[in-house]
């Protein structure tokens, strides 16, 4: 049955979210055939109105994400589609794990949409020199390979987001448990739970450094002249950090929609 | 085994009762109006069997099973509101009711489509409320379900349809399936009615089979019900 909620929920977010990929990359494609080596001033201002239209598209591909991520569960589980929703012979934690799963799908592939983007946009080798040197420079200093930093940076990035998401649905479900102002009291458990998952995270790598005296230092020092494998295993400690506070969330989010629903 | 059994169900919010301890059983080849006032409790009632509320107190077993997915098989759930994604053509909601429910039957549905001149390639967004209310009726009586709940099917239908709807549900369930029909529009149902459920101020006030009741009142189901809500 998950998969059949799954095949449903991504039809949903592809309706919604294909217009946003065209976009990014019809303009990314419009400021690569625009940006001549020898440019009239109209094409320069052409090209600078498509370069940002480029950068508008990438922020709506990540907001638009988001928001629809939320919007969809909401409407889903809270609204009239709920009807239907919580009708359907299948259990609670299929139907939210569709949503989570939808979530995390999308999150890629709106990922490789912007890098595509950027790369049709903006490639020349003096960037990608450019960006290599500069990634470069700080994997010498933290001491780190390079693949290393980009994958950590990514699942960092990516499981703060994955985070913030499920923080969202969870603020949802608490706050569609109370009779009134059911949209605000959302926004606010939502904010509460991100607020606490993050106080977590960071108590999660206050608790390792106890442990690991070169953490402790990234608590108790302002210089930079700290042990730079200490950045390593921050990185490391954040995302193993992160999967458990994501497990947990998921794990509350499931437990309360077992609980029942009360729909309007 | 009952069809359906409410053991003691009551459901406040906040502080406030909507339903007080309602007890009633059901069992098949019945058609039961479920009458009762506007906020008398009778949508109340009809989510809590459908899990879309969750009871204060009591419990409540379909086929001798808790509401939960064994139930949703076997129950086929007309809401009185539109509930389907208005971006879906008619079509691919056919597609998504034959994913999920196992007795959904695709032909008769688009028979019954055809019957009401429904368009299967027509998105959903570009319906009226009230076509958008039959597709959802013939989704609805397109399952081979135990249990049938219709909550105010006749509400957003014009008159000439009424008789067509009727003439479905009576002609669209097996003979050992019951149907739980919720709406204000007495005298248009009636004449299919086996039972009624009088429901008020959250309480049963009523339950009587139809005949019995029209020959003990000797007056129509509506006038009694006139007579006994009246203002």
């Amino acid at each position: 049955m998950l998969t059949k909620l799954l095949k449903y929920d991504l039809k949903y977010m592809i309706r919604n979210m294909s217009v946003f990929y065209i976009l990014a990359i019809f303009f990314a494609l419009v400021t690569r055939l625009l940006s001549l080596p020898e440019q009239s001033i109209m094409i320069g201002i052409l090209t600078k109105i498509s370069s940002g239209c480029v950068i508008a598209m990438i922020g709506n591909i990540v907001i638009n994400t988001i928001m629809r991520s939320w919007i969809r569960f909401r409407d889903s589980f809270y609204k009239d589609e709920a009807y239907l929703t919580h009708t359907l012979p299948v259990t609670k934690n299929a139907l939210y794990s569709s949503k989570l799963i939808q979530t995390l799908i999308f999150f890629i592939i709106g990922f490789l949409i912007i890098i595509v983007s950027l790369l049709i946009a903006y490639y020349s080798k003096e960037n990608w020199e450019g960006i290599t040197n500069y990634i470069h420079t700080i994997t010498t200093g933290l001491n780190m390979s390079t693949a290393f930093f980009i994958i950590m940076f990514l699942l960092v990035c990516f499981l703060e987001i994955f985070n913030a998401i499920q923080c969202g649905f969870y603020g949802i479900i608490l706050g569609h448990r109370r009779n009134n102002l059911k949209l605000g009291f959302s926004i606010l458990f939502g904010f509460i739970a991100y607020l606490i998952a993050q106080s977590m995270v960071l108590g999660i790598v206050y608790a390792y450094g106890f442990i690991d005296p070169t953490v402790m230092e990234l608590f108790k020092t302002a210089t930079i002249n700290i042990d730079v494998t200490a950045f390593k295993i921050l990185a490391i400690l954040s995302c193993l950090a992160y999967a458990f506070i994501i497990s947990l969330m998921s794990f509350l989010c499931k437990r309360l929609l077992n609980k029942g629903v009360n729909i309007d | 085994m009952k069809l359906l059994e409410v053991k003691k169900v009551s459901k406040s919010f906040d502080q406030k009762e909507i339903l007080k301890d309602i007890n009633f059983t059901l069992n098949g080849g019945k058609i039961v109006g479920l009458l009762g006032k506007n906020g008398a409790g009778k949508t109340t009632l009809i989510k809590l069997i459908n899990d879309l509320l969750t009871p204060t107190s009591g419990e409540i077993l379909v086929n001798g099973n808790k509401v939960g997915v064994e139930t949703k098989k076997v129950i086929s759930y007309l809401p009185e509101r539109t509930y389907l994604n208005k971006q879906m053509k008619v079509s691919e909601v056919l597609e998504f009711f034959q994913d999920f429910y196992e007795d959904f039957d695709i032909e008769k549905a688009k028979q019954l489509l055809k019957d009401l001149d429904l368009d299967l390639n027509e998105h959903l967004s570009k319906m009226s409320k009230g076509m958008q209310e039959k597709v959802q009726l013939v989704l609805v009586m397109s399952r081979k379900a135990d249990l049938y709940v219709l909550d105010e099917p006749l509400g957003g239908v014009d008159p000439a349809t009424r008789d067509y709807i009727l003439d479905t549900i009576l002609s669209n369930f097996n003979e050992n399936a019951s149907v739980i029909i919720s709406t204000h529009l007495i005298s248009d149902i009636e004449r299919i009615l086996d039972e009624v459920i009088f429901i008020d101020k959250g309480k049963i006030i009523l339950q009587s089979d139809a005949d019995k009741l029209r020959n003990k009142e000797n007056a129509s189901i509506d006038e009694i019900f006139r007579r006994m809500f009246k203002c």
